[in-house]
């Protein structure tokens, strides 16, 4: 039976335009024919043009994409085991080291991770980067595997064992489609995470790796220009036409079954 | 049972080595920095000192944390980001709860698609989403000259938006909104139906449905939302910075500046470590108490 | 697994095409892309610039071990700090004939005697940038630093003026009000500049270092606390926007800080002789004059003055005469102590 009420319905819309509000902004004025984002003047697609040429950008937009691929595959295998490691054993250690990272000022984070990347010289850049995003990413990502596992029905994986199922095996069959919309969550929020993060990256950039956060900060001084907002509204899109494709490949992951 | 522990050791090795490397063993170094003093120039002074006569002295100290602990100013910052904190999470609840809840309650074809809708927007830039709110709040914004005539007919004088407690708030609960949505989303998706038919078939109302049985189901995605909200808020900067005006500094301000304008990092460790120590014993405490609110549930 | 590490693969490409490239490590848009351009062709290489905003930010980087940069933009006061750190390798005079067109004025300043180290680069000046309409309009006087600290001239602009989000810059200028130099350290004249800089507070929109020349440009904020050639900018943004207003700098009467930019060579530079070359190219009038037309940055540059624009040349606030001169002054730096006791200040600002 479908509860349709209205309350929910207009709530939920409001929290849409919300989220959206500022996002209109960004879109429509990348289309604006003034260098400042102050008022409408014209249409034009300059900006696009600009952003084309722009080498640096177009570099910077390309490393954020794959630091942030390969950071939320990662730290969402790593959290979703954290995850189910908390949620099955009594553990001391690894829920605090899952919740620190997210804690922690980025600041601090940022300038120890540099620090011991100095001093185990590694090469800074953007491997550098992708180990430090995954630091910080493992522990969204198990929180909510976390939660989600929580009063999980623990019959149906007993069930599975009697029926001869290995421990994997039923985790794989029974237990990862149960929490994947959990898990699907925490990647989406750990790749989110990773393309966004700006202090931690600019400690643990050397002098060649360039992320579209750091590019875009250095163009925050002389009046954001239309450039960033054309840049943001394609790496938008960019990223949703990643995850429709994905999702084609693998149907129905979010909803769970 | 040998099976067991090996399984734990299995699930458990790979995140906590990674961790263990990639995070505990740097910030350990950090920890370690807030009992060092601040070398002149910047960065960390030597730990051990040469002196003249030849001996080397240990150069540790308590005096870091002895300046945080004396000084009332730094407390007083800390309770205001706790404040903030709180009302962020709390208004990211009251924003997020429906409409996790809403997608969660949709047809199964729409819900893939709701959902990225939701986290869609994070995809752009953080910069340029905040300073799109310094459009939507600042004093040439439609918004705000209908808000203005509006408390105007209540007779009240035209209020300045931008640069206000009011806007950093709107900037926190914004950029933290996603990560209250999608726990709680993933809870809420799983809950039975059945359980919501049969309350009614009882003679529940709407929210007693709510309230009495999902409500109490979804407290494990309240809780892990809360702490994807709260615990980021406690410590962010660039907010305040940006949104803040001459008001709402954070303690990740003052933190930010003692690694920058200051060049104390000793001492910014110990404002970080309080920080992360504060965080972490709330984000322990809830989880037992929501554990204890479980069993007796 | 094989999807994972052809991501690696691809990850670690950028790192094989590191041969001849400089590495600058610079401010945000501080170098024209022509100039760039110019260099690469001259050089045959690449130059890989990455950023910072704030000297503050490349020290503790620099602090926390950062290397593979070859040559760094620090502002002079730095020098020092840098250099007793160990990070920095001299320069070569004679692969640097090019220093000889600088100023006297900037050469052999007492932050890098010699010239050791550092050749300058550029210089900006932190005054007061406004509105040249908003306050014919008000009739507010803009000659003094009581523009932005006292209340009286306050009122007429509340909610419209901002000032730099930096503890040192917004010190120097309550203290140039007060009648202090910018470098006096008496802790009893810096609690006088508090209370000057709390009294104003509540006039103030924002401490802003970055997105004031938006505000400015727009319309929304009319007086600024800030850098010459960000009020340039701002100047330029708003006439492109079509306003019909102008923005124009005021350099107060009590004196202001000067920021003179330098180039250095970071010890360990992957090519220092990239680097030498970089910086002697940029000491040719026509490169250094390159930067000053694109953001009104002022220029320590003898040869490079017949290459700047005319109207830039006009704009007293970047080409100060020799009386004006006299009043400017450069900030040092600090000792930990001081430094302690100015963010313990700063902090008590912001927090009320």
């Amino acid at each position: 039976m479908k509860r349709r009420s209205l309350w929910l319905w207009a709530a939920a819309v409001l929290a849409y335009v919300f989220l959206y509000a500022p996002l209109v902004i960004v879109v429509v004025y990348s289309f604006n024919d003034s260098r400042l984002n102050a008022q409408w003047v014209g249409f034009t697609l300059d900006w696009y043009r600009k952003l084309f040429a722009d080498e640096e950008m177009l570099t910077a937009a390309r490393n954020s994409l794959v630091i942030g691929l390969v950071a939320s595959i990662v730290s969402t295998a790593l959290g979703t085991m954290a995850g189910y490691a908390m949620y099955r054993y009594k553990l001391r250690l690894l829920p605090i080291l899952v919740v620190a990272p997210i804690a922690i000022p980025e600041i601090l984070m940022g300038v120890s991770l540099l620090i011991f990347f100095v001093g185990i010289n590694l090469t800074l850049g953007l491997i550098s980067i992708t180990l430090a995003h995954i630091a910080f990413c493992i522990g969204f990502v198990a929180i909510v595997v976390r939660s989600r596992l929580a009063g999980m029905d623990e019959s149906l994986v007993e069930a599975a064992r009697d029926l001869g199922a290995t421990p994997w095996g039923a985790f794989r069959l029974i237990t990862l489609p149960l929490i994947m919309p959990g898990v699907i969550a925490g990647a989406l929020m750990a790749f989110t995470l990773s393309i966004d993060d700006f202090v931690v990256t600019y400690f643990t950039a050397g002098a060649d790796a360039l992320t579209l956060p750091l590019k875009i900060y250095t163009m925050v001084k002389i009046s954001v220009t239309p450039e960033v907002n054309a840049v943001s509204t394609l790496l938008m899109l960019l990223t949703l036409a990643l995850i429709v494709v994905a999702s084609r490949l693998a149907p129905g992951a979010l909803r769970g079954r | 049972m040998r099976e067991r522990a090996l399984n734990k050791w299995l699930i458990g090795a790979p995140p906590l080595l990674y961790l263990v490397v990639f995070f505990a063993i740097p910030t350990l170094i950090m920890v370690a920095a807030s009992f060092r003093y601040a070398g002149d120039f910047g960065g960390l002074a030597p730990v051990f000192e040469r002196s003249e006569d030849g001996g080397t002295t240990l150069n540790l100290t308590l005096e870091n944390y002895q300046r945080f602990f004396s000084d009332a100013l730094y407390a007083q910052l800390f309770l205001k980001s706790f404040g903030y904190a709180v009302l962020t999470t709390v208004f990211c609840l009251l924003i997020g709860y429906p409409l996790a809840m809403l997608i969660a309650r949709s047809p199964k074809r729409h819900r893939d698609l709701l959902v990225l809708l939701v986290i869609l927007p994070f995809w752009s830039n953080f910069l340029i989403r905040v300073y799109a709110w310094m459009i939507i709040l600042g004093p040439q914004s439609v918004f705000v000259a209908a808000f203005n005539s509006l408390i105007g007919l209540a007779g009240l004088q035209p209020m300045r938006l931008l640069f206000t407690p009011f806007a950093v708030v709107v900037g926190l609960v914004y950029v933290h909104l996603p990560f209250m949505v999608l726990p709680l989303y993933a809870n809420l998706e799983k809950h039975d139906p059945a359980l919501l038919d049969a309350a009614q078939d009882l003679g529940a109302s709407a929210w007693q449905r709510f309230w009495r049985v999902t409500f109490p189901l979804s407290l494990p995605g309240v809780f892990a939302g809360g702490a994807l909200v709260f615990i980021p808020a406690f410590g962010i900067f660039a907010i305040p910075d940006i949104l803040g005006g001459t008001t709402g500094i954070m303690i990740g301000n003052v933190i930010k500046q003692q690694f920058l304008d200051t060049r104390d990092w000793p001492f910014g460790s110990v404002l970080s470590m309080i920080l992360t120590l504060t965080a972490i014993a709330l984000a322990a405490a809830t989880a037992w108490y929501a554990r204890r609110e479980r069993a007796l549930a | 697994m094989k999807k994972l590490l052809c991501l690696l693969w691809l990850l670690s490409l950028p790192a094989l095409a590191k041969d001849d490239v400089l590495h600058l490590y610079n401010w945000n848009d501080y170098i024209a892309p022509e100039t760039l351009a110019r260099f690469e062709k001259a050089c045959s290489c690449k130059v890989q610039q990455t950023y910072f905003s704030d000297n503050e930010e490349m020290m503790a980087k620099l602090a926390a071990g950062a290397r593979g940069y070859d040559v760094i933009v620090p502002t002079s006061n730095y020098i020092q700090a840098m250099a007793k750190q160990g990070w920095l390798q001299p320069l070569d005079h004679g692969a640097v004939p090019n220093l000889k067109n600088v100023l006297p004025t900037y050469l052999n300043t007492e932050f890098d005697p010699g010239n050791k180290y550092s050749a300058p680069y550029a210089m900006s000046i932190t005054l007061i940038g406004y509105n040249e309409q908003k306050i014919k309009e008000l009739g507010v006087p803009v000659e003094s630093w009581a523009t932005i600290f006292d209340p009286k001239i306050l009122e007429k602009i509340k909610g419209r003026v901002t000032v730099l989000d930096s503890q040192s810059e917004l010190m120097a200028a309550a203290l140039k009000y007060l009648g202090y130099s910018v470098n006096d350290r008496d802790p009893k004249h810096w609690q006088q500049a508090k209370e000057a800089i709390l009294k104003a507070k509540p006039y103030w929109a924002a401490f802003n270092a970055s997105s004031y020349i938006r505000e400015l440009s727009a319309g929304n904020i009319w007086v600024v606390h800030g850098y010459s050639n960000d009020i340039y900018q701002a100047d330029q943004g708003a006439q492109k926007a079509g306003m019909k207003f102008r923005i124009r700098h005021a350099l107060p009467k009590e004196g202001a800080v000067l920021a003179l930019d330098t180039m250095v060579i970071a010890k360990g530079a992957p090519r220092p002789d990239l680097a030498q070359q970089f910086i002697n190219f940029m000491l040719e009038g026509r490169n250094s004059a390159d930067l000053t037309n694109m953001i009104g940055s002022g220029n320590p540059n003898r040869d490079a003055l017949q290459y700047i624009k005319p109207e830039i040349k006009q704009i007293a606030a970047i080409f100060p005469d020799e009386q004006t001169s006299k009043k400017l002054e450069m900030l040092k730096d600090m000792t930990p102590a001081q430094r302690r006791l100015l963010n313990r200040i700063w902090t008590e600002i912001k927090a009320k």
